[in-house]
């Protein structure tokens, strides 16, 4: 168990840079996940503390050494890939016992921990079996087990789920977890589902064209987003985002008007981007926290405990949470209230949060 | 019954199309194998109008003779040596031709290392004759370096003769077995070599553990297949040593041909001849096997 130092972390792949100057603090024992989409640099950066990738600039500690020109052995690390790389020619129990059987461990002790591990994931009735005979899920859980056999300082995950199908990911992720706090190592996960982001980290970094855009507990990066960007990545269904302009008691978006007292920070004639998660939109009923609006219903997605309901104001088109147990039509004028005191605003210039 | 007529009529019609070429195919194939074996069981087929039915004596003969156990011996050191060349030269030119290079220079290094194949055995033949000739550029170099005093008749001396054989065979072999493995080694995942990296493993932890088992269907019939051609190769060596210096270098394929061309022995020639296809259908049925497992 050892924390992790990122700082000024640089890559330039040929000509094109593609981290700039990540900085990142990891405690002994966090639970840190990386996320962002597709190209953002975060498997980059992952692979630079495994040693993978070469750094162009800037440093990493795993405790208290730096690693930069350790080899990927030499870092006390242990990684469990997309595709698993479990070795196709090796029984699963020689796959887990590979690391260890380099390293000149005595074969009574190799023996002893690979079947411990194999018992905490559940996986000794596979050990005489060659990968190609397991399932997504086995082989992942084989995967990990390979990781954890060597008792490493560090895990590193590289997007571990994104090949299972959505009930197993479900399965694994609380697996993943469960195992953490079992013991309590520290993990670097990189993935690009921010639903695995929220449920895992104990910290989330979100990046994105190579850079830190904010770092936190989820809570905080959910609830506090400092950017456009990271408002609109977290959260399923993503955050109302409209363009709209600041008027001396409310807003206009494209013809719609919504009347509420202006914080402070907000001028009038200001252009902004308001944004509110769709749980913050709800039915209206007498006694409703927020302002009254009426908008006909475009499209209801039921997903059994509650729907979501698409509707447009003006040209901005909303989503709002309702129970599953309301009956909605598309078509209906319903009435809908908008809770201000969960808005955000942010600078369509340069997509900061304005507070 | 006009229907089952019919139907009967519709799936054969592609093998009707077939049939001419399966015809000529067939008979191409089967007509000089009937014969050769024929021939093997005659005593002075060809040169005589009737030639008189022997049975099994050409072939006590020939396991008698001293030469065709010689010749035998011959066969199999030259094959063996010759595929282990080729595997050992072909596995190490793929392991760099597949190295994380500038593309340009990989492209010409890879056209430039599979020209041997491209040779025909004649020129290969006459070009190695030339540079192995006592006064040839080998032979100069060795000395410009110290190498030898003397300059070494590198196919005429008994000592030297198989051995040089040996290297011919391997330069002009090596091309098949390294663009086998090329493509084997390129479908290899990286991650595999990186979650080996990651578990300690070094420059020949990740061959022996990685590149071997993953490359091994691909060494066993690779390997299988260059054993049989290398088995009845001939024009190579008859176009060097011919055999010789006496009999040093003959193997099967030589002899076969002394026999029937040079002798005029045709059934003798046969005898052998049916000899080497024994073998060679032996190491084919394990060739099948194996390429059968695959599917």
């Amino acid at each position: 168990m050892s924390k992790i130092e990122i700082k000024n972390l640089e890559k330039i792949f040929g000509l094109q840079k593609v981290l700039h100057g990540i900085d990142i603090s990891i405690a002994a024992g966090q639970f840190c996940v990386l996320v962002g989409p597709s190209g953002c640099g975060k498997s980059t950066t992952l692979r630079m503390v495994a040693g993978l990738e070469t750094i162009t600039g800037g440093e990493i500690f795993i405790g208290d050494r730096i690693v930069n020109g350790l080899k990927p052995k030499e870092r006390g690390i242990a990684m469990v890939f997309q595709n698993y790389a479990l070795y196709p020619a090796k029984t699963v129990y020689n796959n887990m016992a590979f690391s260890l059987q380099l390293s000149k461990i005595p074969k009574q002790e190799i023996d002893r921990r690979v079947k411990e591990v194999a018992e905490i994931l559940d996986i000794t009735p596979l050990l005489d079996r060659k990968p190609a005979t397991l399932s997504g899920g086995q082989r992942q859980r084989v995967a990990m087990g390979r990781a954890i056999v060597r008792d490493p300082e560090v895990f590193l995950f590289d997007e571990p789920l994104s090949n299972l199908d959505a009930q197993l990911r479900g399965q694994m992720r609380a697996e993943i977890k469960r195992l953490h706090q079992r013991l309590k190592n520290t993990i670097i996960y990189v993935t690009h589902d921010q639903v695995e982001a929220m449920t895992l980290a104990d910290k989330i970094v979100i990046m994105k064209d190579g850079k830190i855009e904010q770092q936190g507990t989820p809570d905080d990066v959910f609830h506090n987003p400092q950017t456009l960007f990271v408002a609109g990545f977290m959260g399923s269904p993503q955050m109302n985002l409209t363009k709209s302009i600041v008027k001396p008691n409310g807003l206009i978006m494209s013809d719609t008007k919504i009347n509420f007292s202006l914080p402070k920070f907000l001028n009038v004639g200001q252009e902004v981007i308001f944004g509110i998660r769709s749980d913050d939109i709800r039915l209206f009923s007498e006694g409703s926290v927020g302002v009254k609006v009426d908008a006909k219903l475009d499209l209801i997605e039921q997903l059994g405990t509650e729907n979501l309901a698409h509707f447009s104001l003006g040209e901005n088109r909303l989503i709002a949470k309702t129970s599953g147990r309301t009956s909605l039509k598309n078509g209906d004028i319903i009435s809908f209230a908008i809770d201000m005191n969960h808005a955000y605003f942010f600078d369509p210039l340069n997509g900061k949060r304005i507070k | 019954m006009k229907n089952l007529f019919n139907n009967i009529n519709e799936q054969s019609t592609p093998y009707l199309f077939l049939l001419p070429c399966l015809l000529i195919l067939g008979a191409l194939l089967s007509v000089p194998l009937y014969k050769v074996v024929e021939y093997s069981l005659y005593d002075n087929v060809i040169v005589e109008k009737n030639p008189t039915f022997v049975g099994l004596k050409n072939y006590q003969d020939l396991f008698t003779d001293k030469a065709y156990w010689s010749a035998t011996i011959n066969t199999i050191i030259f094959t063996v040596g010759s595929v282990f060349g080729h595997l050992l030269v072909g596995t190490c030119l793929a392991l760099l031709v597949n190295t994380d290079i500038n593309p340009r220079a990989r492209t010409i290094f890879r056209s430039l290392l599979i020209l041997p194949w491209i040779f025909t055995a004649v020129v290969v033949a006459v070009n190695w004759q030339l540079l192995l000739n006592p006064f040839g550029v080998i032979n100069y170099a060795l000395r410009e370096i110290g190498l030898i005093d003397e300059p070494l008749d590198w196919l005429g001396d008994p000592s030297l003769a198989m051995w040089s054989l040996l290297i011919i065979s391997t330069w002009r072999g090596y091309p098949f077995i390294m663009v086998s493995f090329l493509s084997g080694l390129q479908s290899i995942p990286i991650e595999l070599y990186e979650a080996a990296e990651i578990d300690g493993a070094g420059f020949f932890g990740k061959f022996w553990h990685v590149t071997v088992p993953q490359l091994m269907p691909v060494i066993y019939g690779v390997a299988l297949l260059d054993l049989i051609w290398t088995f009845q190769l001939f024009p190579l060596v008859w176009l060097t040593t011919g055999g010789g210096p006496g009999r040093v270098t003959e193997v099967l394929s030589t002899m076969t041909f002394r026999y029937a061309f040079v002798n005029f022995q045709f059934s003798q020639a046969s005898t052998v001849a049916v000899s080497i296809l024994v073998i060679s259908a032996v190491f084919t049925v394990f060739y099948l096997r194996n390429e059968y497992q695959k599917i």
